[in-house]
């Protein structure tokens, strides 16, 4: 079970998961991930809202590709990821990972790839509303640097 | 010619805007450049290399041709998660 999805709509982390754990079987280890909008910039200004720029057809895809990849890497019987669009306020879920796995260092493993890869990868622009203005933001080294683990 | 933009430079110019490219077409380089100078604020992000050009869902490099008739995309760095 590989699926992913994007969606303008809240995302309740907790019925994802449940979701998700009712279609296992015999699996050992699960592990999930809830990306939440930060209420603060790296200035500390508060945060209105978040802006998430997509595109119609190649952010799905670019969502797909990576969990599919995950599929093949890691020993998982079961991945999903769930990203929002559109507007998304302080304290809302961005995006949702969940991986399951006999054992648990693929399901870690799978979850900390996808994770990875959405925020270098994923075909998605993000911009933050402050008090002091509107900025696009771009990946930063340390993103990059994660990334690079998977490379070899 | 249909153009469109994605992120920063979405919000900045428009999300599509419609030109008129040379009769011969022209190639994805000197698409930037023609653009640079209808949007002379945006010039240094439309000729950067970090903003890629994309035409029939696909990326495209700058010596690629386009002509009336296509679409082509403009994507500047991505930020996702």
């Amino acid at each position: 079970m590989i699926d992913s999805r994007l969606t303008d709509l809240p995302i309740d982390p907790t019925d994802e998961l449940s979701r998700f754990m009712a279609k296992l079987a015999d699996e050992g280890a699960v592990v999930s991930f809830a990306g939440i909008a930060r209420p603060r910039t790296r200035d500390g200004v508060d945060v209105e809202k978040m802006f998430l720029d997509h595109h119609p057809r190649l952010t799905q895809r670019s969502i797909d590709d990576i969990v599919q990849a995950a599929s093949r890497r890691f020993a998982v019987s079961a991945i999903t990821a769930v990203h929002r669009f559109g507007a998304v306020s302080p304290g809302e879920t961005i995006v949702f990972v969940a991986a399951a796995s006999l054992h648990r260092r693929a399901a870690f493993e799978a979850a900390d790839y996808v994770m990875d890869r959405l925020k270098t990868d994923a075909i998605f622009w993000k911009r933050e509303d402050s008090v002091d203005g509107s900025r696009w933001i771009e990946p930063t080294d340390a993103d990059r640097a994660e990334r690079a683990r998977w490379s070899e | 010619m249909d153009i469109l933009f994605f992120g920063k430079l979405g919000d900045r110019i428009g999300r599509e805007v419609s030109i008129e490219p040379p009769p011969a077409g022209c190639t994805v380089r000197e698409l930037r450049q023609l653009l640079a100078s209808l949007y002379p604020d945006s010039a240094e992000e439309l000729t950067s290399p970090s903003l890629k050009a994309c035409v029939d869902d696909a990326l495209v490099a700058d010596d690629f041709r386009v002509g009336a008739g296509r679409t082509v995309e403009f994507f500047p760095p991505l930020s996702g998660g």
